[in-house]
């Protein structure tokens, strides 16, 4: 099991090496302040970090220390933060922003994330549902496009549940 | 002779309680006093129960505020980086206050700083500058002065902890709205601590002054996000203003609370005080009566 983790958190990372070569930063090894909250809480604050992966909404990326300052839109799907070797902590999160700052600063904006272990699929699977349910329906274009939406967020979820 | 004597000493003790009025007065005198206690100490209920509805409240809204703070930190980042370029001329100030009154000079000190804000000579910028107020308070204080700047108000929302949907509804609405400003001023009343609390101004750059901003250019985007960016920011900059302000009036609301309960026990203390020298002043001069009745047969 660990061994699969090691082996799809390696896959992740490899298109973030591929950038960072290009851009010629790999061989700083040092760490990214990261701040990652939500409007309820404040999962890290300022803290030093390894990498941090992200589902951005041009494609996954890995944000390692040093990074170029850049602004990314954040599409549903699983934030990975990795404090120290191969440990690393993973949440779903709905959307937001993540910033990378001059400074070896990054900065991730999200309105709802929790950890995979506290969703439920059967939940997700009847949201999932309802939702589509009202985005194929006859109600107004916002409502529909609402709808729209929130499907795309609980097919992300499964997704990833589905991949865990 | 022994009904002399006392005679004499009551003489004595009723002096410096005051000239006694006449019995008939005395009695009304009494009969107000007991009135006035009664409606103090049910006063004193109230004010006790509101302090004691802050304080839980309090726990909760300082909770928030932490987090929320961090939010606002992360999201304001970006405007470090990327300050406004030239100052705006035509600022939208949102006021961040609420509904409630019975909790200080909150409202006030954030109606004031918008009104020096505006009035400011060292950053000049419109006299006719755009205001929203979310919250009916400020929203009243400042229709009397500044009616005509008035642009929007919201209200409803803080009467408990604000959530990230009612700050991205009032950013919804100010987008939607064919408000034209340069920059966004927002409001607030920051926590200094549980006995302190400044209004303070946050910056929140538009979209047009981050695309011009040269540390603004300094990142990358793949898609251009920026007006998304500013939307969300400026979402995330209400939603760190809200749950401040709401966490100063919460603490505000108990301190005032407090002191109006501490006002009503002194109130209380004061006139029972009062009711029982009336009291004693009448048994008195009843025995008076009686013994200088007796006293003549």
């Amino acid at each position: 099991m660990s061994a699969l983790r090691l082996l799809s958190s390696a896959a992740r990372r490899a298109p973030s090496t591929l950038t960072q070569q290009r851009r010629g930063y790999a061989e700083v090894a040092d760490k990214i302040s990261l701040s990652l909250v939500l409007p309820h809480q404040a999962i890290f604050t300022s803290k030093d970090v390894v990498q941090v992966n992200v589902a951005a909404a041009t494609g996954d990326m890995g944000i390692l220390a040093n990074h170029v300052p850049s602004i990314e839109a954040l599409r549903p799907g699983m934030i990975e933060v990795i404090e120290s070797g191969n440990a690393s902590k993973k949440w779903f999160a709905s959307g937001g922003f993540a910033t990378v700052h001059p400074g070896n600063k990054l900065t991730i904006n999200v309105i709802e994330a929790a950890p995979l272990e506290s969703f439920s699929s059967e939940a997700v699977r009847a949201n999932l549902q309802e939702a589509l349910k009202v985005a194929a329906g006859n109600g107004s274009e916002e409502d529909k496009m609402e709808a729209r939406i929130e499907a795309d967020v609980y097919e992300a979820l499964q997704h990833a549940l589905g991949s865990k | 002779m022994l009904a002399r004597r006392s005679l004499a000493r009551i003489a004595t003790q009723s002096s410096p309680l005051g000239a006694a009025p006449k019995n008939a007065r005395n009695m009304a005198t009494l009969r107000e006093i007991e009135l006035r206690l009664k409606s103090v100490k049910n006063i004193e209920k109230i004010t006790k129960s509101m302090k004691m509805i802050a304080s839980t409240k309090l726990a909760k809204a300082q909770r928030a505020m932490q987090s929320g703070k961090q939010y606002g930190l992360a999201n304001s980042e970006i405007f470090q980086h990327a300050p406004s370029e030239n100052p705006a001329k035509r600022k939208l100030f949102i006021v961040v206050s609420s509904d409630k009154g019975l909790c200080g000079g909150i409202h006030s000190s954030v109606s004031k700083a918008t009104r020096r804000a505006i009035a400011s000579t060292e950053k000049p910028i419109d006299a006719d500058s755009p205001i929203m107020v979310i919250g009916d308070k400020s929203k009243m204080q400042l229709s009397r002065v500044l009616g005509k700047n008035l642009a929007m108000s919201f209200n409803q929302i803080g009467r408990d902890i604000p959530t990230f949907a009612d700050a991205a509804g009032v950013a919804d609405l100010i987008v939607k709205s064919d408000v034209k400003y340069d920059g966004i001023s927002i409001v607030y009343n920051k926590f200094i601590s549980a006995v302190s609390y400044e209004p303070d101004v946050v910056e929140v750059v538009g979209e047009n002054a981050l695309k011009e901003s040269a540390g603004f250019r300094a990142y990358e985007m793949e898609d251009d996000v920026t007006k998304d960016l500013a939307e969300f920011s400026l979402a995330n900059a209400i939603y760190a203003a809200l749950v401040e302000a709401h966490a100063c009036e919460q603490s505000a609301r108990r301190n005032a609370m407090d002191n109006a309960s501490k006002n009503a026990k002194d109130m209380i203390d004061r006139l029972t005080m009062q009711y029982n020298r009336g009291r004693q002043a009448a048994i008195t001069n009843e025995l008076v009566d009686i013994i200088t009745g007796a006293s003549a047969l």
